[in-house]
């Protein structure tokens, strides 16, 4: 678990790092829309080009970055084999039962392969450069349209803030908690199935009951101090549109363009 | 069974390889005697909870190792048959109260002890053992856990801990956010259980006063180090150093040192009530203190 860079924050200054969140997640989006346009291999080129540009300027090294998606692999390599596997078409160069490979089942696999890695970076360098409490902001923003329709944004952004501010907490606790159970004698992750659900008793009860009381404390603790409702407040943290969002924009849309262009019709 | 606790060159890395690696505890050689009273003390982060949660192995050293019980652990050590460890090894938390979850109080007491296979009934017994230790009140056996008061719910905990009849108790703080009442109850306990039952309690604590009042060795830890291991004479004898380590002296040892600086003529830092109450009387009388 601990290698696992998916929902990560790490703190740094680079050019992704001070670009408004609201852009970010709107890029990203924008981006994985593209990636479904793309069906051959210069399309392929320029968005792995794209995306390699952006993982550099994060300033994440590349390697811990590939080390962090490699717990994603094997559902990749998964679905990647199933759909060789089950496609038809083109020269079958070798085929038993239901199942067969042909060339155009190992392109679309390939490109299977690029289109889930591309969608995995965009979104390890979204979280890695982030933290979640702009990405609540972010999402805050981006929704802001649906308030017309009366979607409670305000109420949702609240909610989300809360739950990312409260994740590492509840993960602390949990591993409190695992410690506290397994000094008693609690053998986890060992053992029968039935055994393994009932040792997970003493973990959830505890886990539950304490989210329970933070839930008290903390609405005590908002009412106290002057909160009534979602609607009517101001913000403390506001992020404004930059240039470099205007030239991140430009060049995401330049490529978006180019693929279009030279995508397979 | 031998109750010395031996760290041998212990270091250990969170998330070692990681961008977010965090050095905890760097080179610690430690030895603490079996039976003893030892408090471990150091400013916030120096790594007195990491190195506590070695001794039962619910943290492997990332490079070296510590013998404890009979068993040695060292990086590779696999997380298989450390339950007869963590029998030997008792751990409270802190806030402790967090980890309770059966029904009932009684439950809740027997459930260490049953996880090492006691039976039932001995089960029972036990627990009604450690109520009767911690000071609990018998008509609350059948009560659930979460209908006690705070302090009542910290000792079914403590309980919970004790039933397994450990050798050696660890207390990470077992008396934050207690009321003073509670506070030296659970201390008493400590002392109780050190005293007649022979037991090593290993305390971890920013309460000087607890440290000169209850333990007989002191480990000061600073950034992942063991910077100072000895009674609670050695330790407290050079205020400066304390000042430095970010840590506080005992209220008696502060209230010497400003007599000291307003011209009474103490000739030792006395570090207990008492001693300081004798000293002042020796000043008084003929400007002599004992010791």
């Amino acid at each position: 678990m601990s290698n696992f860079l998916f929902g990560r924050y790490l703190p740094g200054s680079s050019w992704v790092h001070q670009m408004s969140p609201q852009s970010k997640l709107m890029l990203s989006f924008y981006f994985v829309v593209v990636i479904f346009f793309a069906n051959n291999i210069w399309t392929y080129a320029a968005l792995s080009g794209l995306i390699l540009l952006v993982v550099l300027m994060s300033g994440v090294s590349i390697g811990y970055f590939l080390k962090g998606i490699r717990p994603l692999i094997w559902l990749i390599v998964f679905t990647v084999l199933l759909q060789i596997l089950f496609s038809s078409g083109g020269h079958v160069y070798w085929h038993f039962g239901p199942f067969s490979i042909s060339d155009t089942s190992l392109i679309n696999g390939g490109f299977m392969f690029i289109r889930f890695l591309l969608i995995i970076m965009i979104s390890t360098v979204l979280t890695l450069t982030t933290t979640p409490l702009a990405i609540a902001d972010g999402v805050q923003t981006v929704l802001r349209p649906l308030k017309k329709v009366h979607f409670p944004v305000d109420t949702l952004a609240l909610m989300l803030s809360i739950a990312l501010r409260f994740v590492p907490t509840l993960m602390d606790e949990m591993e409190t908690i695992l410690n506290a159970q397994r000094s008693r004698g609690v053998d986890f992750g060992s053992g029968s199935l039935r055994h393994r659900i009932s040792a997970a008793v003493p973990l959830l009860v505890p886990l539950f009951t304490g989210a329970i009381n933070h839930a008290e404390n903390l609405s005590t603790a908002m009412e106290a101090r002057g909160f009534t409702d979602s609607e009517h407040r101001s913000k403390y943290r506001v992020y404004r549109w930059q240039r470099k969002d205007t030239i991140s924009w430009a060049v995401f849309l330049l490529i978006g363009i180019l693929v279009l262009f030279i995508r397979k019709s | 069974m031998d109750q010395t606790i031996n760290f041998k060159q212990v270091t250990h890395t969170y998330q070692a390889g990681t961008p977010f690696a965090q050095n905890a505890l760097s080179q610690v050689s430690v030895t603490i005697a079996g039976g003893s009273f030892t408090a471990i003390i150091g400013h916030t982060g120096s790594g007195k909870s990491t190195l506590v949660q070695h001794i039962n192995a619910l943290l492997k050293p990332t490079a070296g190792e510590i013998k404890v019980s009979g068993r040695t652990i060292t990086p590779a050590t696999t997380n298989k048959n450390l339950k007869q460890l963590r029998k030997h090894v008792g751990m409270v938390f802190q806030f402790p109260e967090k980890q309770l979850f059966e029904e009932t109080v009684i439950k809740d007491i027997m459930f260490g002890p049953k996880n090492y296979g006691v039976s039932d009934e001995e089960a029972r017994l036990d627990a009604k053992q450690a109520m009767g230790l911690v000071g609990l009140d018998g008509s609350l056996q059948d009560k659930s856990p979460f209908d006690l008061s705070g302090g009542q719910m910290r000792r079914v905990a403590i309980a919970g801990v004790l039933a397994m009849k450990p050798e050696i108790l660890i207390l990470d703080e077992p008396t934050a956010g207690l009321d003073p009442r509670g506070h030296k109850e659970i201390m008493d306990l400590a002392e109780k259980l050190h005293q007649q039952q022979g037991m090593t309690i290993i305390l971890v604590t920013h309460q000087m006063d607890d440290v000169v009042d209850y333990a007989s060795d002191v480990i000061v830890m600073d950034q992942g180090k063991v910077v100072k291991h000895g009674e609670p004479k050695d330790i407290f004898s050079d205020p400066e150093w304390v000042y430095d380590m970010h840590l506080d002296l005992p209220s008696a040892a502060e209230f010497a040192c400003r007599l000291i600086t307003a011209g009474v003529p103490l000739k030792t830092i006395p570090l207990t009530i008492d001693k300081l109450a004798d000293a002042i009387v020796g000043v008084i009388q003929g400007g002599q203190s004992h010791e």
